[in-house]
This record gives C-alpha cells, structure tokens and sequence, in this order.
C-alpha cells in the first residue's frame, strides 16, 4: 500500500502500523491494531476502513463489505479513507462502489482537482465513457490544463467505439470530438504530441482522410515526433485510403531509398504501381510528379528500380540486405500473375533463387525466405533447384557410410537449408519406407557430427545441429503414420532424448510429440505466455489421468486470465494519463480476446468438473463444492457466439509441403472440435449442479441466500439441459464422422472422439436422466405408479449394463507386448478415465435417487407395520435400486483389480530387454530406453491416480444403502 | 527484408517463437502493458514476409534531467534463432538510440547477464561499456545462485563529455540503482 505523504497529520502516524501490518501481510495483526485504535479513536474511518481490507483478506467477505459501507455511507472525503476504500473495493471486484465513493466526494469538495480526477479514473475503469467525458470536462473547469480537455475528448471516442449504432458514432460523438479538437486548435491551444495523435485519430474514424492529411504535413504535424518515422507512415496509410497511387509509390520509393530491407514499403510500391498502370496514370505537363515525388508507372521503370537496389547492394563490400533480392522474386511473382512478358528481363527464378542462396544460405532463415517463392517453380524443376543448391555447398568427401559431412558451421547451415527445402518441396514424403529410412540414417550423421561445432555451446545455447534431430524425428513420425510400425515410434522418442541431452534448451524437443503417447513434468517446458503449454498440459494430462498435472495447468491459466481482467483496466488508465490514446482501443480488444479465449472457457469447465471429480462426496458434499465454485445450472457464462481461439500454432517448428501444412480448414476444425466438447462438458457440469440442488434442496431458512448464489435448480432447467445435451451429443457424432486428420505438427485433437467411442457420454447421459423420472415417483408415490416404477428399473438396468460395456473398453495391457516389440496403448488409459468420471456421476445421480427412495420406503414400511401385514413384495423400484447398488461394488471391484494387475505388470515389465530393431550402438538403446522409462512411469503414475480416485469412490457406495 | 513497426497487444499471441529462447524472459502480460502505455514508440518488432515476427525491442525514457541521467533503456531486445546473424538486433538498438536522441536523452543503458557473453560481445560492437557490475541482479528461480549483471552504457550527443559512461571503480547491490 502507498505510504501516505503527510506526516504532520497524527491520524497517519496512528494508522501507520496498520498500513505496516498489511503490507507484510500480517492481516490479524492489523485488524488487532486497527480494534485497538478504534477504541480510543471512535471517529478514526480510516481504520475502520484498513479492519475491513484485513477481513477481505483473510477470507471474512461479508464483514469486511458491511464496515467498508458504514464508513462508505458516511460519505468521507479524507484521502486515507478513500484510498484505502478503493483498494478494498478493487480487491472485492467491485469497481463500481469506487464511482460512487468519489462521487460523493467531489459532490462535498466540489473544487478538488485530486478527487474530480479519481472519479474520471474510477469511470474508466468501469468503462463509463459518458461519465468520463463529463468528468474531464468537469476537472478542465477546475483546473484548465489540457490533458483533463482531451480526456474528455477521447471518452468521446470512446462512445464512439463502443456505441451500437454505427451512425450515432459519425454523426454524433465522432463530429462532437472533431470540434472540440477544433476549438482548441482554433485557440492555437494545442501542446502535446498525443494531442495532435487523438486528433488524427477522430479524424481517420470519420474517415475525412484529407483533413487528416492536411493535420499530418501541416504545422500540427510537427509535433509527431516520439515514433520513427511517425509523419511518413499516417501519409502512406493515408494515400491508401484516399487511392493516391501516385503519392503512396513515390512515399515507398523514397523510403526504400532509405532503407532497402523495409518489406512493407516493397508491397506498396507494387500495389501503387500496378494500380498506377492499371490506371494508365500520366505524370502531369509540367511540374513534379506527385506531392511526394517522382513516380513509377510502368513495368519498365519497376525492373530498373529493382535493378538498380541489386547494384547498390552488390557495390557494398559486406552487409548485404536480403530486401532487393527478395523483392524481385516478389516482382516477378506479381508479373507473371499478371502474365506479363517482362518477368524474364528479371532472370530465371530457379537461378535467381540459386544465387540467393550462394549470399545468404549460411543464414538460419534462408528457408524462411526461399519457402516462399517455391511456388515459383513448376514440379519437374524440383530436382534441379535441389541438385543446383548442392553445388553451393561445401562437404568433405563421403565417409564409409556413405554421407558427406560439412567442414565448418556455415556449410552445416548451407546444407541444413537445402534439407529443409528438399522436404519443403515434398521430396522427403515421396520416399518409400527404405528410402526415408535411408534419410533419417543420413540426417542422423549430420546431426551427431554437427555437434563437435557445439562442444563450447552455453547450457542456454542451441546446438548447431538441432534442426537435423528434430527433422529426423519428423520423417520417423512420417514412418509411424503410414506403417504403423510403434518400433517408428520409440525410435522417435529416443532421439527426442538424444536431442535433449545435448541441448537442453531446444523447446522444440519438448513440444507436443510426446504427449500423444504419454505425459511428462510440466517443469520441463519452457512458460509461454499464452497459454499454449497449459491448453496441451490440460487436454493430455487430465485425459491420461493424471489430475493433479491437470488442475495445476488449469489453476495457472485461470490466475493468468484473471489478473488481466482486473489489470488492463489498470493500463487503459496508465494510456490515459500518458495520452496513449491509440493504444486504449487497443486494450480494450485486447481484454476482450482475452476474456473470450476459447482456452479460458475450458480450463473454467474444466478445473470445476476436476474439483467435483477429485474432492466432491469424498471430503467434502458435494452440495458444498457446487455452492464453493458459485456453480449455477441455469446460467451459462461461456460466450459461444465469439470464442476465440487464441493458440499460437506458428511455435511448432515444421518444414512440411505447402499441402501438408496447417490450413485455415484445420484450424476451423480445430475450433469446432474443441467448442463441440466444451459445449459436452460444460452442460455435464451444469446438470451435476442440477442433480446437486434436488439432492438437497434449499431449506426455507436461507433459501433467498442460495437462489441468490443460484444453487436452487429448477426442474425446468434438468429438462432442457438434458435436451441441450442430447443434441450436442448428436451434432459430436456427426463431426467426429467427417474423420478430418490435423497435420502432426498442429492443433491437437480434442477428447472427442475417445469419449464418444468409449461409451462414457451416452452412459452420462443416460443417468442424467434418472432424476426426471425420480422427480415423478416422488409425486406419485410407490402405490400407482407400477408403469413408472419398470421404466425406472430398466434405466438402472441399462445403466449397468452400459457402464460393464465402458469397462471392458479399458481392459488390455497398456503397454502390449507382442513378437518382442512394445506398443503403448494409452487409449485405454484415457477410456480408464472416462469410465471413473462416468462412476462419480453415477454415484451422484445414485445418491439422489437413494435421497427420494429413502422416506418411500420408511412410509411403507410404517404402514406395514400399521396394517400387520406379513412381508408382501417389495416395489420393483426399490429392488431395482438395491440391485443396482450391488451391481455398481462388483464394477468398481473389477475396475480396480484392473487397476492393479496392469500395475503389477507394468511395474514388471522390462522394456529394455525387449529388442530394439536397427539400433546396434548402445548409446542409442539408452535413449530410446529413457523414452520407454519415461511412458512406463508416467502410465504407472496415471494408474496410480487413477486407482486412488476409484477407490475414494468405491468408500461413498455405502451411503447409498435405503 | 523486415518489416518494422509499433508492437501491437495482438503481437502477444505471436511472439512466442521469439520467447523460446531459453535467455528471453517471458514476462506477464501487465509488464508489456505498462509499456505499451507508458513508452509505446519504443515498443518495436520486426516482421518477416510470411508473417512470422522475427524479434522486438522493448525500452522506456526515465531519469532526472537536473541531474543529467534522463536515458534511453532497454527493457528487452530478442531475436527468434531463425533470424539471428541479419543485423536485426543492432538495427534495433539504433532505433531505440534515435528515439532516445530525439527525447534529449544523455545516455542509453540496458542490463545484461554477465554469463551472456555473446550479447555483452554484441553491445560493445554497438559501442556500449560496462559501466558498472551489478551484483545478483538476475534471481534464479530453481536453486541456482544469482547471477551478476552488467549495466552497459552508451553516450548520446547530448553527453558530448561522454560522462555518463565512466566506469564506477566499485560494483553496487540491486538495491543501490535507481
């Protein structure tokens, strides 16, 4: 907390241990302290206000709002009470109270600068941009300095940005903005940079691109100074949009002048020239060509500027910038999309791109900047672009295997680079079986005697050979797709290892590949910051079983998203008071793609779904975790209509051929894919909170408090949620029949399919719907309702049978050992656990159904007993149910003997002695042993998660017993 | 072959290629926000043709002009691997200096880990010295003792004495720099 300033005041030497105490995080002590002062200093709000962040904070919500509000109604306007409100207030969520705090300040000491520009802060927090443009307004009053002038401005724009009506932002707060900009220029009043910014801004939103313009080049103009280049990069988007073609290729020449390397200026230089010839533009009779210059508007005059940057470069003695060169490819690109003869006067592509690479093929990105002009080329020149690349690279004569291997780090990298576009070009993926093992055995070489170049390498430096490991372990994946072959596999795995031993930094070696076939620690990635990792960690790790791993990358995302919610506002107030006007909207979207991130939706289903999973009924009821994660079954807070996805896919390093690549279609897919599974388990969810709040409803005492936190479900919403279920069950089956394959080196698939195929969703399903009917027996009672009661006992029935059938899908050997290879089957894992979320919301489901059978039960027996009868039949229902019950122990017995005999074996099982194919140098075995102890002992952690959670499961089975 | 422009908040979901690097600290997103707010012009990042962000500069303006120690600094300055060895980090650097030139700074510094020894070689071809030692400046997270920092300087024209850049005799505490 800020030490406040004014040390003469008493009250703050009185407060000041509190502030202390708080600051160490020793809340008792501060709220002792602040108790202690109350005493002897009734009228001491301050420290009522510092009692109450302590109760925030140790967990007292309640108390802590109701001392905030004595002291809030009393409406105090002492800097210590109020500051020390608005932090409470900020740590309570309630931005809000903030507005009205300083509302009423100011209403009390109308002149306070200091308490005017709290308020404007407290509205943009809030996003009350009509309030603030007031507010502004209101400190400009007090105190006329500019930046309160333009506050108000941008709060203009702001309701501008944010406003519905598209007209009501052009007609009304848009033109209101632009004039009071235009008062202040009028006054020659207009001082700072940001300023002008927010003027060019208004100006470009009304789309009054002239004026704009007119602002830039004029005096106002000057004041752009803080970004490079800031003046000639508004005119360019600016000729843009007003289509002054002219001005925008004259911009770009002379820019290009400046710096030859500048991409950006290159594609508008070709975009104005070939509208400019398009237009058959003319320069005029006499005078310049343009406001900015000489003009190109010809093909002729295009080739000789090209021409002559080439020159300019070659004349350079070192240094050469890869610009010029590229931009003629890109030239002849557009040239020949236009079918324009003149491409030949700038060479032959494949020469070209050959002599490229002689300047620049000792550089990384060389492939980078060559993959993109491959298209160039027509297939039969495939060869001979590759064969022609080899001539420039330096490699010593063939050893007795065959490979001739580079001398030096530059030649690596050359021949490096023509690796990677010979598999850019497909050449890698047309190889039968013995071929692209012929490959990896080659890049292998490579790899192993690149490192000798890396024996001073620093633990944070890369090996110069990485890339040919990590390629290699690409074609074994290639094997593994088309053949199948696991010994592919292993083999891929063990020279991941390899990889890793060497250059322990290399991301690359960590990424997904693995955790198709098993998890490994979280600690051994590298943080992301945004959240790619966590997405991947949470997918694999929670549907191998492996639930901590899985709520830890889960409460990680959460804190992440959580603490940008409450800290972009922070910045859009910092943009504010450093005039950062372009950047507010900016901030705004950017929270918003935040806050709608398709991966936050999950990891909030998914973490809550873990909580009940792990802990619900077991150590605590499961009414309490529903009520502790403020679960509410008729509120959906998940915006499916704008989720984005957020993924950075580009981290995965590949060199695949352009058909093998990430398209948009998988990344569409990807999407769907992902919302169609949220959307399964985001309505399980919600109908567990159902099933829940009729297990124990409400009592009348504190019914208001619960239908307020929305624990009280309704049977209305059972019933939809159950319907809403069962089409997104429908719409799944149908997408998981398009059967789309994702490139290896891309999105992940979701859980999907492996759900739908183990039985676990329509088996959920299935007993989801047993309160419905519950529900009406409970009405009708047992003695008319016999047609009722075989409906209920079929579902129990069918509920048994559905949840052996799921178990038999986990059955097998996790990791099959068959002809001397291994083959790890970790979709049996993943079945393992759907069949144990599928158990705890059968217990649920059971636990109801046992809460409504219980006193029907009790009543006939009572009356039995009343009218002496001698034993006559129990209710098919009640029968059902018990039988159901015992039907439930032997599952959870076999799948727990399950459990434990693969454990037994797995523990057993000696990878190592079985034989690994091809792989005679020792080392090699090491590695590839590593990998097999690495997916041994991550199977055996899931099994043992796995079992722990079933048999806390199999303990609940006994309250069921009526 | 590089586009260069203000980094943007959407670059945060694209920049992890660059992060990868093993010596690039990822911070949280307040930290990048702050800047983006505060010093946005001197947020800069590099664009490959295909779209592939090929590395960024982040810095900031602060100190007292009075006391002649108003500077540049750099916050951050990372290349993807791929687009190591171009030029790109020192065509960065001079952006940043130009920035800080035309704010009337004296000087611009940055910190850098001092077992770092190919961005410390890579500075003093920039023209930066080591100005002082700044010892345990960088805490390691996983039992590791804490590294040293160097704080190299480079004079601007406004520091024609180029005094800002004497080397202290005595390396100083975290603590001891403001």
């Amino acid at each position: 907390m800020a030490a406040r300033g004014h040390v003469q005041d008493p009250n703050d030497r009185r407060l000041r241990p509190i502030y202390d105490y708080l600051d160490n995080g020793n809340n008792k002590m501060a709220i002792q302290q602040a108790d202690k002062l109350l005493k002897k200093h009734k009228d001491l709000h301050c420290a009522k206000v510092l009692k109450a962040i302590g109760l925030q904070r140790t967990g007292k919500q309640d108390e802590a709002f109701t001392l905030a509000q004595e002291v809030a109604v009393l409406e105090p306007t002492d800097d210590n009470s109020l500051q020390a409100l608005t932090i409470l207030y900020r740590e309570m969520h309630r931005p809000e109270l903030v507005t009205k705090l300083y509302e009423a300040a100011v209403r009390k000491v109308p002149t306070s600068e200091e308490y005017h520009s709290h308020l404007f802060m407290a509205y943009a927090r809030v996003g009350e941009y009509k309030k603030m443009q007031q507010a502004g307004m209101a400190l400009y009053k007090i105190v006329p300095k500019n930046p309160y002038y333009f506050w108000s401005v941008m709060s203009l724009v702001m309701q501008a940005i944010s406003a519905q009506d598209e007209k009501l932002s052009q007609t009304m707060f848009l033109p209101l903005a632009e004039r009071m900009v235009e008062k202040m220029v009028k006054e020659e009043k207009i001082e700072a940079e940001a300023e002008v910014q927010l003027y060019f801004m208004i100006l470009e939103r009304l789309g009054k691109y002239v004026e704009a313009l007119e602002v830039v080049q004029g005096p106002l103009g000057e004041k752009l100074t803080s970004e490079l280049q800031s003046r000639e990069n508004k005119c360019m988007m600016l000729y843009r949009r007003l289509e002054r073609w002219a001005e925008c290729n004259a911009l770009s020449c002379k820019l290009l002048l400046k710096n030859p390397d500048d991409w950006q200026f290159y594609i508008l230089y070709f975009d104005s020239l070939f509208y400019l010839i398009d237009q058959s533009w003319a320069p005029p009779q006499e005078g310049a060509h343009s406001a900015e210059g000489e003009v190109h508007a010809s093909t002729a005059q295009a080739i000789s500027f090209m021409e002559d940057r080439i020159v300019t470069e070659e004349a350079k003695e070192s240094k050469h910038l890869r610009g010029p060169y590229l931009a003629r490819l890109e030239l002849i690109r557009r040239l020949r999309e236009r079918s324009c003869p003149e491409a030949q006067q700038l060479g032959e592509p494949l020469e070209l791109m050959f002599q490229f690479f002689v300047k620049f093929g000792d550089k990384p990105c060389c492939i980078t900047d060559l993959e993109i002009f491959l298209d160039l080329f027509t297939p039969d020149q495939h060869v001979q672009f590759i064969n022609r690349l080899m001539e420039a690279v330096p490699l010593g004569a063939p050893g007795e295997d065959g490979v001739a291997l580079p001398g030096d780090t530059r030649a690596l990298q050359r021949h490096l680079c023509v690796t990677q576009l010979s598999r850019s070009l497909g050449q890698q993926h047309a190889l039968n079986t013995e071929g692209k093992l012929g490959l990896i055995k080659e890049l292998k070489a490579h790899y192993r005697h690149g490192l000798q170049f890396g024996k001073s390498c620093l633990k944070t430096e890369l090996q110069f050979s990485d890339m040919y490991c990590l390629m290699a372990a690409h074609v074994y994946i290639d094997l593994w797709l088309e053949t199948g072959d696991q010994n592919m596999l292993w083999q891929c795995l063990g020279l991941l290892e390899e990889g890793l031993s060497h250059s322990s930094s290399n991301a690359q070696f960590n990424f997904p590949y693995p955790l198709y076939i098993y998890m490994f620690p979280i600690s051994s990635w590298r943080h992301l910051i945004l959240n790619f990792k966590e997405y991947l960690l949470t997918r694999y790790a929670e549907s191998l079983g492996q639930f901590a791993a899985a709520s830890q990358s889960c409460n990680f995302s959460l804190r992440f998203f959580h603490s940008n919610q409450k800290d972009t506002s922070e910045y859009i107030i910092q943009a504010y008071k450093y005039g950062a006007f372009e950047k507010i909207p900016e901030f705004i979207a950017f929270r918003n793609r935040l806050n709608h991130s398709l991966h936050f939706a999950q990891a909030r289903t998914e973490r809550m779904l873990l909580d009940l999973f792990l802990e619900a009924d077991t150590s605590s009821p499961l009414e309490e975790s529903v009520k502790s994660m403020s679960l509410c079954p008729e509120e959906d807070d998940i915006p499916w209509d704008s989720l984005r996805d957020n993924r950075d896919l580009t981290v995965l390093v590949s060199w695949n051929p352009k058909d093998r690549q990430l398209n948009e279609e998988h990344k569409q897919h990807s999407l769907e894919d992902d919302t169609l599974w949220l959307r399964l388990r985001s309505l399980t969810l919600r109908l567990i909170g159902c099933v829940s709040a009729l297990t124990h409803p409400p009592t009348s005492r504190n019914s208001e408090k619960t239908t307020e936190n929305g624990v009280a479900a309704k049977p209305s919403s059972l019933q939809s949620l159950l319907s809403q279920l069962e089409n997104t069950l429908n719409q799944a089956t149908q997408f998981t029949e398009k059967q789309l394959q994702y490139p290896f080196v891309g999105p992940v698939p979701s859980r999907l399919a492996q759900a739908l195929s183990s039985g676990c969703c329509q088996c959920q399903l299935s007993s989801l719907q047993l309160p419905l009917h519950l529900q009406e027996l409970e009405t009708a009672g047992l003695d008319e309702s016999t047609e009722l009661q075989t409906q209920i006992s079929n579902l129990f029935k069918s509920l048994a049978v559905q949840l052996q059938d799921m178990l038999e899908k986990c059955k097998g050997d996790l990791l099959e050992v068959k002809d001397d290879q291994s083959k790890p089957q970790q979709f049996l894992l993943e079945n393992l656990v759907y069949f144990v979320e599928t158990v705890c919301i059968v217990l649920w489901v059971s636990n109801y159904c046992g809460s409504v059978l219980r006193p029907l039960k009790s009543s006939l027996q009572k009356k039995k007993k009343k009218k002496k009868e001698v034993s006559t039949v129990t209710p098919p229902v009640l029968s059902a149910y018990q039988e159901f019950s015992s039907s439930l122990q032997s599952l959870l017995n076999q799948a727990l003997e399950h459990i434990k005999s693969q454990e037994i074996s797995l523990t057993a099982l000696k990878l190592g002695a079985l034989s690994l194919e091809g792989q005679t140098q020792s080392e090699v075995r090491t590695f590839t042993k590593t990998a097999m102890d690495k997916v041994q002992s991550s199977y055996l952690r899931s099994l043992q998660e796995i079992g722990e959670l079933l048999k806390k499961r199999a303990d609940t089975l006994k309250s069921l017993k009526i | 072959m590089t586009t260069l422009r203000a980094f943007t908040c959407d670059d945060l979901f694209k920049f992890n290629n660059i992060n990868l690097d093993p010596l690039t600290e990822t911070y949280g997103i307040p930290f990048y926000l702050q800047y983006l707010a505060h010093w946005p012009e001197y947020f800069i990042v590099a664009e490959a043709p295909g779209g592939e962000l090929m590395g960024y500069i982040m810095g900031k303006a602060e100190g007292s002009v009075a006391r002649e120690e108003w500077h540049g600094h750099v916050t951050a300055l990372s290349v993807a691997l791929e687009f190591r060895r171009l030029g790109l980090a020192a065509k960065l650097m001079e952006m940043l200096e130009e920035i800080s030139e035309r704010k009337g700074g004296f000087f611009v510094d940055l910190f850098v880990r001092v077992s770092n020894q190919v961005a410390v070689k890579m500075y003093k071809q920039l023209g930066y010295s080591v100005y002082r030692t700044v010892i345990e400046y960088y805490s390691a997270s996983n039992g590791e003792p804490d590294e040293d920092a160097y704080d190299m300087r480079k004079a601007l024209s406004r520091d024609a004495e180029k005094k800002s850049i004497i080397p202290l005799p005595h390396p100083v505490r975290p603590e001891d720099i403001e």
